[in-house]
């Protein structure tokens, strides 16, 4: 038989009985039970959100009121600026990292082969281990906001308007991210080692997002890197609890939700082709480096 | 073949040639920085995480006050050079606790394990070659933590007492975390999954050793908890030795000191015993190169 006609009948279309939200759902059921039969990791995880809120309130100690208030955080407490960068942050970083993640493990366990060759669509495969990242995320975010409101008192505006703000804002934020989440897993893709480029955001972001810090601070210099890093954009609107009403971030906000998302999709899909092309799904060739990995920081990802 | 007979061959003793300690600790050095060297991206990254971790204390310390850190006894440098030694000294132990778990499960994932120590090498030789390459490469992380702050503008009080103080109690240091190190891996050699008493360990020392804040700031019953660490001891004899120009010879150091000694003491013999136990029990089981 000629290669030709071997790989015309593997690219035969088969009827899809199931719909790909059908797909999605059962991507996001299977991982979800995955997770709920972790509880020693649920239970630390959530014990270990508690311990870095606590954390943050002892150092919360040390800050000059009066400084905090020049730099224009007056009607707030370090407090609640440090535990909205946080939770953000933290938030932020479980989304984007969460696909390339669960890449690497399918890649590593050598099940992304059956998957690519079932039915089910990769873009339901990405949808659905996103919304299982998304609930998981969420439920650590809104504890850690929770406990710094209801046990530690934190001053916060809580409006409509200022609720409703950030739910816009963070909706916008995991699009911004979300782009780079799916480039860092075609990344993972091609070369299956590590996650540098999931690795090296999450220090930038940390760093030029202000999460610990008023950016203020060094005016200058950090609102002129702030173009090119949305999490920038977010969140100190976020922590000074400010409505939606500036028009510039607001446009920021708007290119950074969809320029790069498409581009990132577009990459992801000729690096899924490529990979394909070659056979290569399921090769792990190198070892994972050892490396420095986030959890000796004081917010852990979650895989 | 008689079963029996085929055991008794097997486990005849035969004359194994004693290779010096210092040669077998060096070659495991040797070999754990060909591969580490090979991945310099990594390596790069991880600079790079240090130094922004660094900076971003930097900054956080300019809204902050000096006054509850000079409280402590800590009075040059104020709250920047206090975390920055916080920070160094804890990522330094953590992340060489944690080389040893991973160094160990790599072992066992790759099959090597088995081969190692069925050959002629100790086990407290293997876990001695696994360590020392991680605290070289986290003593490096350490230098360049602390060239960064010093470059940010972090003071230190520097005489010889002061220094020769640091030096034996980060010794102590290295000594002690070694302890918990070989403990968990203790651990893993037995349940073959990732540990939580490493992960539980570097919250707790976060939180109640004074990496970030003064004990002063927490509540007697955390401040109490603090008290069962090593690094807490250990924290603020450097700093009381960095920023207070003080050493040895001072009461607060040479109880920090002994503290150390005494937890060095106590935990070796018992790390050593767990990582025996589940070194024994996977042996056992036949399990020692399982993942």
């Amino acid at each position: 038989m000629k290669v030709e006609q071997i790989v015309d009948l593997f690219r035969e279309e088969f009827p899809r009985p199931s719909s790909e939200l059908t797909h999605t759902w059962a991507v996001f059921w299977a991982n979800f039970k995955i997770f709920l039969s972790y509880r020693t990791w649920v239970i630390t995880e959530t014990l270990s959100t508690v311990a870095s809120i606590a954390m943050y309130s002892f150092m919360g100690l040390q800050v000059d009121a009066n400084r905090f208030f020049s730099v224009g955080y007056g009607d707030t407490t370090w407090l609640a600026f440090a535990i909205i960068g946080i939770a953000t942050a933290n938030y932020l970083w479980m989304c984007i990292s969460r696909i390339s993640h669960s890449l690497q493990h399918e890649v590593a366990e050598g099940t992304l082969e059956p998957i690519v060759t079932s039915m089910i669509k990769l873009r339901s495969y990405i949808i659905g281990q996103s919304i299982r990242g998304f609930l998981v995320s969420s439920y650590f975010m809104i504890g850690a906001l929770l406990i710094g409101v209801y046990v530690l008192n934190v001053p916060m505006v809580l409006t409509a308007g200022t609720i409703l703000s950030f739910i816009v804002i963070l909706v916008m934020m995991i699009v911004s991210y979300a782009g780079i989440g799916i480039m860092a897993a075609g990344i993972i893709l091609v070369y299956k080692k590590g996650d540098p480029m999931t690795f090296l955001l999450a220090s930038v972001t940390e760093f030029l997002g202000g999460v610990l810090f008023c950016l203020t601070i060094f005016r200058v210099i950090l609102y002129l890197l702030q173009c090119p890093e949305p999490c920038l954009t977010l969140t100190p609107w976020t922590q000074r609890g400010e409505s939606s009403s500036r028009g510039q971030r607001w446009r920021r906000l708007r290119f950074w939700a969809t320029s790069p998302f498409s581009s990132s999709s577009r990459s992801f899909f000729c690096q899924r082709d490529y990979e394909s092309s070659r056979g290569a799904w399921t090769e792990y060739g190198e070892k994972e480096p050892l490396r420095r990995t986030r959890s000796d920081q004081r917010w852990t990802p979650k895989n | 073949m008689d079963p029996k007979k085929l055991i008794n061959l097997m486990s005849a003793k035969t004359v194994l040639k004693k290779t010096p300690v210092h040669q077998v600790v060096s070659s495991f050095i040797v070999r754990d920085f060909r591969i580490w060297w090979t991945y310099k991206f990594w390596l790069t990254l991880d600079i790079t995480g240090n130094l922004l971790f660094v900076a971003t204390y930097y900054l956080f310390s300019l809204i902050t006050s000096s006054q509850q850190v000079q409280d402590a006894g800590y009075v040059t440098g104020g709250y920047f050079t206090f975390a920055l030694i916080g920070i160094a000294f804890q990522q330094y132990v953590f992340f060489a606790v944690q080389s040893i778990n991973q160094s160990v499960r790599e072992e066992q994932q790759n099959g090597t394990i088995e081969t190692v120590l069925s050959s002629a090498t100790d086990f407290k030789v293997f876990l001695l070659g696994e360590t020392c390459f991680f605290f070289i490469i986290c003593s490096a992380f350490l230098f360049i933590s602390f060239f960064a702050g010093s470059v940010l503008g972090a003071v230190f009080t520097l005489s010889v007492e002061s220094l020769i103080s640091t030096l034996l109690l980060s010794a102590l240091l290295i000594a002690s975390h070694m302890a918990i190190g070989v403990l968990s891996a203790g651990v893993i050699m037995k349940t073959k999954q990732g540990n939580p008493l490493t992960w539980v360990f570097s919250w707790m020392t976060q939180l109640v050793s004074g990496v970030f804040y003064p004990l002063k700031l927490l509540p007697w019953y955390l401040d109490w908890v603090g008290k069962l660490f090593p690094l807490t001891y250990s924290l603020d004899g450097i700093r009381l030795c960095l920023q207070g120009g003080q050493n040895l010879a001072s009461p607060v150091v040479l109880s920090d000191t002994v503290s150390l000694l005494i937890f060095t003491i106590v935990a070796t013999p018992i790390a050593l015993y767990v990582f025996r136990i589940g070194y024994d029990a996977a042996r056992r089981d036949g399990s020692l190169g399982q993942y």
